[in-house]
């Protein structure tokens, strides 16, 4: 996935919104910006499937070499499929996050907390501001 | 200057350590208030790192009879006895901020100059050790990370975090005696040939901190909000088998 083209959550989430047989699904990852930030990941905790999540609701961890943050999800839906094999290999986070190191597919289930999300500029902005 | 609040607290058991600190990060999330915790352990407890497996513990049986608590931070486990343990919780903007993780050496650095007034020679590590998740020590004072306190080659300080929305908490050791129950490792007083206590080390370390913080720091209790939080919190997680062993 083009960077360019995704939708992204002040918390450093990244966003793509595609239907799939007939519904709204959102694949969800955390950002090259948040991955370097993180430094040296060496675990991580996925949701289960099943599970439903409000927009802004903590959905897994990750651990780096000094801390552990939660990770933020950007839409509200059930989480329909995980990126089973990520905490395994969390080098694809490095490698292509915005690709093979996707996190989550979520059903959405209700679209307006899309509207809150930065497109690719204001995004970028907002990194480096902080970085 | 900002105002920061320094909290000196008697020995008490693992979970309520705990607890107390996942009360002053809320506290900081909710108030905007920062606060520098030191305290130490009623007993010799062993505390795991957030991700670290329960059955671990197996491996290390020199602290195999102590009581367990999970912290919340990162990390390898840690063996409280003969340390000085702080916590220090600040509201933050973003988790991912390059302050957050500037925390780290803002309490390593001035720990070496605290250090330095009694003589004692230390420095950050600047070769970490790099581990697959399974295969690193189990002690956190047997791992090098980037911005360790090591001296005389041996880890004497380390930190670690849990970030949160609007808030961060940093947990730290500083190894002053070898322990029993950790005989392997090495201690300011082997290497660094000095005896300190933890008072001695708080009034050598805090005003450093206030000043490379610029903040000021004002000797306060928990407020009956944040004790009545820490209970609870006590009890429904730091306390129970679902937390200590969920893993």
């Amino acid at each position: 996935m083009k960077p360019e083209e995704l939708l992204y959550a002040p918390t450093h989430e990244w966003v793509a919104v595609a239907k799939e047989n007939g519904v709204q699904v959102a694949t969800i990852g955390i950002t090259d910006f948040a991955v370097k930030q993180l430094t040296d990941l060496v675990y991580m905790e996925l949701p289960e499937v099943g599970r439903k999540l409000a927009a802004g609701q903590e959905f897994g961890e990750v651990e780096s070499v000094k801390a552990v943050s939660p990770l933020y999800s950007p839409v509200a839906g059930e989480v329909i499929a995980v990126n089973s094999e990520l905490p395994n290999r969390l080098e694809t986070l490095n490698d292509d996050p915005f690709g093979q190191g996707w996190v989550m597919k979520v059903k959405l289930s209700d679209e307006t907390a899309l509207s809150k999300l930065l497109d690719y500029a204001a995004y970028q902005k907002q990194c480096s501001e902080q970085g | 200057m900002t105002a920061a609040r320094l909290i000196l607290d008697p020995p008490a058991g693992g979970a309520w350590n705990m607890a107390v600190d996942e009360a002053l990060l809320e506290s900081a999330a909710l108030t905007g208030q920062s606060t520098l915790r030191f305290y130490a352990w009623q007993d010799a407890t062993l505390s795991l790192g957030y991700f670290q497996n329960y059955a671990a513990r197996k491996t290390h049986a020199a602290s195999h009879e102590l009581p367990l608590v999970r912290r919340a931070t990162g990390g390898g486990a840690i063996v409280h006895h003969h340390e000085l343990t702080y916590s220090f919780a600040s509201p933050i903007t973003d988790r991912l901020a390059a302050d957050v993780e500037q925390l780290y050496y803002t309490f390593h650095e001035t720990l070496i100059d605290a250090l330095s007034i009694f003589g004692i020679r230390a420095q950050l590590c600047d070769r970490p050790v790099k581990h697959d998740a399974e295969a690193a020590p189990f002690l956190c004072f047997q791992r090098r990370a980037k911005g360790d306190v090591l001296c005389g080659g041996a880890k004497i300080a380390g930190s670690a975090q849990r970030r949160r929305h609007g808030a961060v908490l940093q947990h730290g050791s500083v190894l002053l005696c070898t322990s029993p129950q950790s005989p392997e490792l090495r201690s300011i007083a082997e290497v660094g040939e000095r005896v300190l206590t933890p008072g001695e080390l708080i009034r050598a370390w805090e005003p450093l901190l206030a000043s490379k913080m610029s903040v000021s720091w004002a000797l306060a209790e928990l407020t009956s909000a944040e004790m009545a939080r820490a209970a609870e919190v006590e009890q429904a997680k730091f306390s129970a088998d679902s937390w200590n062993q969920r893993r």
